[in-house]
């Protein structure tokens, strides 16, 4: 399926106007910045109203957050989440961490940029991002989905041995199932 | 004879009455210093717990001193009764580091152990569940020792964004940018740590 413009079909839009307005989160917290998820959440702000909730599983959930700096060893986890999550799925990177190292640059044990490992469809820029933010970040991977070009697990897919190749180079002992896509 | 009321000074009366070659020193309020040598550690320790009732093990750490070829181990009792905290320091050769386990003393001293084993590559005898602890299929070097490289370690083994490299300094970014004028005194501190 592709997403040009010309060929959206209305199933589509109809689809991407669902999907848009129920974006269920993976609780999985990686970095310091998951302390920022329960204020987005909670009365304060709200994320409720934008359709944000928190699933359980990696089954049923819709969006991937990446809280922060990845320690190899959770990358393995999280790559392993990942693939375990069914389409459509979408990849946040949070703080700056994710990004390019933030304060971790030096680390002997972090990874410094998460798009070589996953595909990132929207990156939230601070360290760490306030709510605020974290919910501009949210509008904003809505904004794509309905446009149809939060496509990172197509991507993914696509591009899995490249991906691949990046992630058995941090990850040395690869002990992991393949998933049929 | 348990010592009730211990304070620092009976305390360090006390160990200094029978551990002659032991130096110690109250380093401020409440905190003892004692050093010793590496195989009197075990026999002060269990002494530490049983006679002057330090019943907490608080924490063990390590320090690298490269230059000296050793390493530095440090134990940190508690006692409840007089709150006064003994920190014994003794020194491994770095060679052949190794020491024997306090598992048998306080089961806590296992976990910091198997800790001070990753990060230092010390081998303490006795402990059975040494091995991976916090990091995964870690080869080499064990990460805190001061010879282990890790920005060169780092640099190797993750993509570094570029970009990074002009925000070093932020004040000289910041002045090529704007053409503010840096006075010299600062111009020694801009550092360079990416460049090396
Ligand atoms: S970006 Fe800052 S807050 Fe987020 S994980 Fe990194 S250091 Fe922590």
């Amino acid at each position: 399926m592709t997403y040009d413009k010309n060929s959206k079909k209305i199933v589509d839009i109809i689809q991407n106007f669902a999907r848009k307005h129920s974006l269920w989160i993976l609780a999985y917290g990686t970095g310091c910045g998951a302390i920022e998820v329960p204020p987005t959440m909670t009365s304060r702000y709200d994320g409720e109203r934008f359709g944000l909730r928190g699933a359980a599983t990696p089954r049923q959930a819709d969006v991937l957050l990446i809280t922060g700096y990845l320690a190899t060893k959770t990358l393995k986890r999280v790559i392993r989440t990942y693939e375990q999550m069914q389409s459509p799925k979408y990849v946040i990177g949070f703080g700056s961490c994710t990004i390019n190292g933030g304060m971790y640059w030096d680390s002997y044990n972090t990874i410094k940029a998460l798009d070589r490992y996953l595909p990132v469809d929207v990156y939230i820029n601070g360290c760490m991002p306030r709510p605020e933010s974290v919910i501009s970040g949210f509008i904003k991977l809505q904004q794509l989905i309905s446009e149809g070009k939060a496509n990172g697990a197509e991507k993914y897919q696509k591009n899995l041995e490249w991906y691949r190749e990046n992630q058995k180079k941090v990850i040395h002992n690869w002990k992991m199932p393949d998933y049929n896509w | 004879m348990h010592i009730q009321d211990c304070t620092e000074n009976t305390c360090v009366d006390q160990i200094q009455k029978i551990f002659h070659t032991a130096e110690v020193e109250i380093q401020r309020k409440k905190r003892v210093k004692v050093k010793l040598r590496l195989d009197l550690v075990p026999l002060f320790l269990s002494y530490a717990r049983d006679y002057l009732n330090f019943k907490h093990l608080a924490h063990i750490s390590c320090v690298d001193w490269i230059e000296e070829n050793e390493f530095e181990l440090i134990f940190m009792l508690w006692s409840y009764e007089a709150s006064l905290m003994i920190m014994v320091k003794t020194r491994v050769n770095r060679e052949k580091p190794e020491f024997i386990t306090l598992s048998h003393l306080w089961p806590q001293a296992e976990t910091y152990e198997r800790e001070i084993h990753e990060m230092y590559g010390i081998n303490f005898k006795g402990n059975e569940r040494l091995g991976e602890f916090i990091l995964e299929d870690w080869e080499g070097v064990p990460p805190m020792r001061r010879d282990f490289d890790t920005i060169k370690y780092s640099k190797e083994n993750f993509y570094q964004r570029p970009g990074r490299e002009d925000a070093q300094d932020v004040r000289e970014t910041i002045s090529k940018h704007s053409g503010e004028e840096v006075p010299d005194f600062a111009k020694e501190f801009s550092i360079r740590r990416i460049e090396e």
